[in-house]
């Protein structure tokens, strides 16, 4: 019953994005068409915008696009004349999350296995480096990062390609600089919640068992901390597979990141819709799937859609 | 719990071993290429960005021309030293009133499948784009065909269009008046062919690099959207004793940083539009070229709105910039100070346009400053109307803008105010006219004065300005169908001396483009209205 409510939730959800984007990116001045080279005759003109519909009213416009929406065709894309918001997609995301992931894998295993060591090492010497990392991975914007990992990696030390898209070497830079600022951001979460288990009673009693301190941060502290992270990782992933524009820039990498931008400034409509469709779409159904696990990392909670 | 560690552990060694590897084999590769005596053709170029239509009929910029450019030939092509000569035609013929173009086709010409190019091909091809179901954008440069605007517009009809084919091999062209530079226009892209076959049985045939066929020196061989464009050398092509190249790649790395970077480490081989933070630096390198590009940057005055309507202070608003710092001190590309519309780069009888035109006005702050104060005497004001310069969203339309009313206080005790929109709206607001002062920049796709003047033409889109002369528009329409060379550059001086009078617009620089080459490669040319023709590019050492 809660997971059926739930899936209603979400449907009503993306609904009311779809049509909030729908509108408010009518409502931006400017046309697809324009350019500074603008020399579409306007016979030709009508027909390129029929071809779109965007010679229908608005409400005709909406319910030809639900229709299409409802077979999963995000139509075609303005600015590029041969391909399809589906192509765009389907082509981008598998390189996206690619990175995406390995980007979440990386920031994960090292922030926490940071957040945890300095909670363990709370005031001392050892906690105050962690944490000094873990500032300046939050403070050093990735435009930053990333032209100096290419500076050194790349340029002086030729261990890896500067830029571009192809083997794996070609993953490990823009993967490192997308993790660094989830990576500090995990690793201080991680740090203030373990400080806070570890003082609790039941870790006490765990170590007044005898139990060794290595079983008892493994069987009792990492497993009650690491909640908050986990609520703080749903969004993080989805902006992570999505793909991110600066990075992908930077890297040339041809992901999905640079059409949620691009799409805008083209007043790209298809474009803009359908990545704002893919993307809170992925966040809806990733946000359900985090609500699922706490329930398996902490059986205190229980999934219920009401007070009982 | 434990698992997971160990699993991670295990990856973390994985992972830097993999590192370890990829960077030994790449020493190992390059090992081996360096002992090798033969020289690998191959060229890795930088597009930028994706191109939005390698098919000649959608394509409107020069990202996507630089491909087509490569894998197509038109009837006539640019050669070495960028002349037009006859390309997939062998023989022309012109009546006497320079209205009809008899072409015969090469009899070797072949499509990269190896089927013959037909003049049927042609013929489709040209129909195509003037179909207004296709949707083309540079539909109107085959307006110049008898019937085209006609049929693009939706009045005429498709068999009035004036391109016939007699047979397989014979192509008759009619003009609907003559017109000076047809060759050099008969070299653009939107003129090229396709395969009928293809193309009507397939409607999505330049999507993908698969199944492609072109007819020029290299044709498609992979195509990663958003990744690279990979040309192979085309066998079928009657020239290709002449193309050294067996491979051309056109990576699409769009950060300028990364890509200058990238040219450093060897992954690309040549790119344009460096880094402005870098051009000091590699000036003096004998890799570096900066080379002139066909077109002009510029403020349009709005001559509906005060205080442009007053042809006084436009001039004075002209007179008073100091071009040379500008381009010494904020663009920094070695941009050519602008005191005319036509940019140098056109070849005349004489020379060069712009040096047989000159320039035609000098800055002089105390002349502005005079222009000025009469300028607002004839209309009456004690005070001037509060000027505002719009300019699209960008770090160097900011920069240039910001110059320019320093300028404007010091040279013209003149306080502008600046303001910015991003691109589409701001195109939205200067085509509605809703602007005093407004920045835009003209590139001519083709090198001839008139494909520069035509934007200030009354009837054109382009001309948001409110300017409107009709002696301008008569000596322009004189000027295109003149035959004679001489007489058609003479008109073009007369237009643009005419336009120049009334300054609807303040030119402020015609465009450059700094590239760096890698001494490695040999033969490439350097046009001033395209990127780099590799064309004829030969690696010459490893």
């Amino acid at each position: 019953m809660y997971i059926i409510k739930r899936i209603l939730m979400m449907l009503l959800t993306i609904w009311v994005i779809i049509t909030l984007t729908f509108v408010i990116m009518k409502s931006i001045p400017g046309d697809p068409f324009a350019s500074d080279a603008n020399v579409l005759p306007d016979e030709v003109l009508a027909n390129m915008r029929a071809k779109y519909h965007l010679d229908e009213p608005l409400p005709v416009q909406y319910v030809l696009y639900m229709k299409d929406l409802a077979q999963l065709d995000f139509g075609p894309s303005i600015k590029s004349e041969t391909r399809s918001v589906n192509d765009i997609i389907s082509d981008g995301i598998p390189v996206s999350s690619t990175l995406g992931i390995q980007a979440l894998i990386i920031a994960l295993v090292f922030g926490l296995m940071l957040g945890i060591i300095a909670a363990l090492y709370h005031n001392r010497a050892i906690d105050f480096i962690a944490m000094m990392i873990a500032i300046l991975g939050i403070s050093v914007p990735s435009f930053i990062l990333a032209p100096l990992l290419i500076k050194y990696f790349a340029v002086e030390w030729h261990m890896l390609p500067v830029a571009s898209w192809g083997t794996w070497d070609h993953t490990i830079l823009p993967s490192v600089a997308l993790a660094l600022s989830p990576l500090a951001v995990i690793a201080r979460f991680m740090r203030s919640s373990m400080i806070d288990v570890m003082n609790q009673n039941y870790i006490k009693t765990a170590d007044a068992k005898g139990l060794s301190t290595f079983k008892i941060v493994l069987k009792h502290g990492i497993r009650n901390a690491i909640l908050p992270v986990i609520t703080f990782i749903g969004p993080l992933a989805v902006t992570l597979i999505t793909g991110t524009f600066v990075i992908e820039k930077i890297f040339a990498i041809p992901g999905l990141g640079k059409y949620f931008v691009d799409g805008i400034f083209n007043r790209d409509y298809p474009v803009i819709m359908g990545t704002t469709i893919f993307y809170s779409t992925v966040l809806v159904v990733i946000l359900f799937l985090i609500d699922i696990s706490y329930r398996l990392i902490d059986p205190r909670i229980k999934l219920s859609s009401g007070g009982n | 719990m434990k698992k997971w560690l160990t699993a991670i552990a295990a990856s973390l060694v994985i992972s830097t071993s993999l590192a370890g590897c990829g960077s030994d084999n790449a020493d190992k590769a390059s090992g081996t290429k360096d002992s090798a005596k033969n020289v690998k053709q191959e060229l890795t170029l930088n597009a930028i960005s994706e191109p939005p239509a390698i098919d000649p009929a959608m394509a409107t910029d020069t990202t996507s021309g630089w491909v087509l450019d490569h894998i197509f030939e038109g009837l006539y092509k640019k050669d070495e030293k960028g002349n037009a000569v006859l390309g997939t035609a062998k023989d022309v013929k012109v009546s006497d009133d320079g209205k009809t173009y008899t072409f015969t086709l090469r009899d070797d010409a072949k499509w990269s499948d190896g089927t013959p190019v037909t003049a049927q091909d042609f013929e489709y091809a040209w129909k195509r784009v003037l179909n207004p179901e296709t949707g083309s954008q540079f539909a109107f440069y085959l307006y110049y065909l008898k019937g085209a605007e006609d049929y693009n517009k939706g009045k005429g009809t498709v068999d009035n269009v004036g391109v016939t084919a007699k047979d397989d091999k014979t192509l008759v062209v009619e003009l609907a008046a003559p017109l000076g530079y047809f060759k050099e226009l008969l070299t653009m892209w939107t003129f090229y062919p396709v395969k009928k076959e293809l193309v009507e049985s397939n409607k999505s045939w330049a999507a993908e690099a698969d199944g492609y066929v072109s007819n020029g020196p290299f044709k498609m061989a992979e195509w990663k959207h958003d990744s690279n464009v990979v040309v192979a050398k085309n066998e079928n092509y009657y020239d290709n004793k002449k193309v050294n190249l067996t491979k051309v790649t056109w990576k699409m790395v769009p950060d300028a940083t990364t890509y200058y970077q990238m040219y450093k480490t060897g992954e690309l081989d040549a790119i344009q539009t460096l880094p402005t933070d870098v051009i000091d630096q590699e000036k003096n390198s004998k890799e570096y070229k900066n080379v002139p590009y066909f077109g002009t940057y510029m403020y349009m005055f709005n001559v509906k709105k005060a205080p442009f309507t007053n042809e006084k202070i436009r001039r004075a608003f002209n007179l008073a910039l100091d071009r040379e710092t500008l381009t010494k001190n904020v663009t920094k590309a070695g941009e050519i100070p602008a005191y005319s519309f036509v940019p140098s780069g056109v070849k005349t009888p004489d020379g060069d346009f712009r040096k047989d035109g000159g320039d035609y006005f000098k800055e002089n702050a105390a002349e502005a400053k005079k222009l000025l104060k009469e300028g607002m005497e004839e209309e009456g004001w004690t005070t001037l109307p509060e000027v505002t310069l719009l300019y699209n969203t960008a770090e160097n339309h900011k920069k240039i803008a910001e110059a320019v009313q320093e300028m404007y206080k010091k040279n013209l005790g003149v306080n502008i105010k600046l303001e910015n929109q991003e691109w589409k709206t701001y195109l939205d607001t200067t085509a509605t006219g809703n602007y005093q002062m407004a920045r835009m920049g003209w590139i001519g796709v083709l090198l001839d004065p008139a494909v520069i003047l035509d934007y200030y033409l009354g009837d054109s889109p382009n001309n948001r300005t409110g300017w409107v002369s009709e002696q301008y528009d008569s000596l322009m329409a004189q000027g295109k169908t003149a035959q004679d060379p001489k007489e058609h550059f003479k008109l073009m001086h007369d237009a643009e001396k005419v336009l120049m009078d009334e300054l609807p617009f303040v030119p402020v620089y015609h465009y450059t483009n700094t590239y760096l080459t890698s001494s490695k490669f040999e033969g490439i040319n350097y046009p001033y209205n395209r990127y780099p023709d590799v064309r004829y590019a030969k690696k010459v050492s490893e």
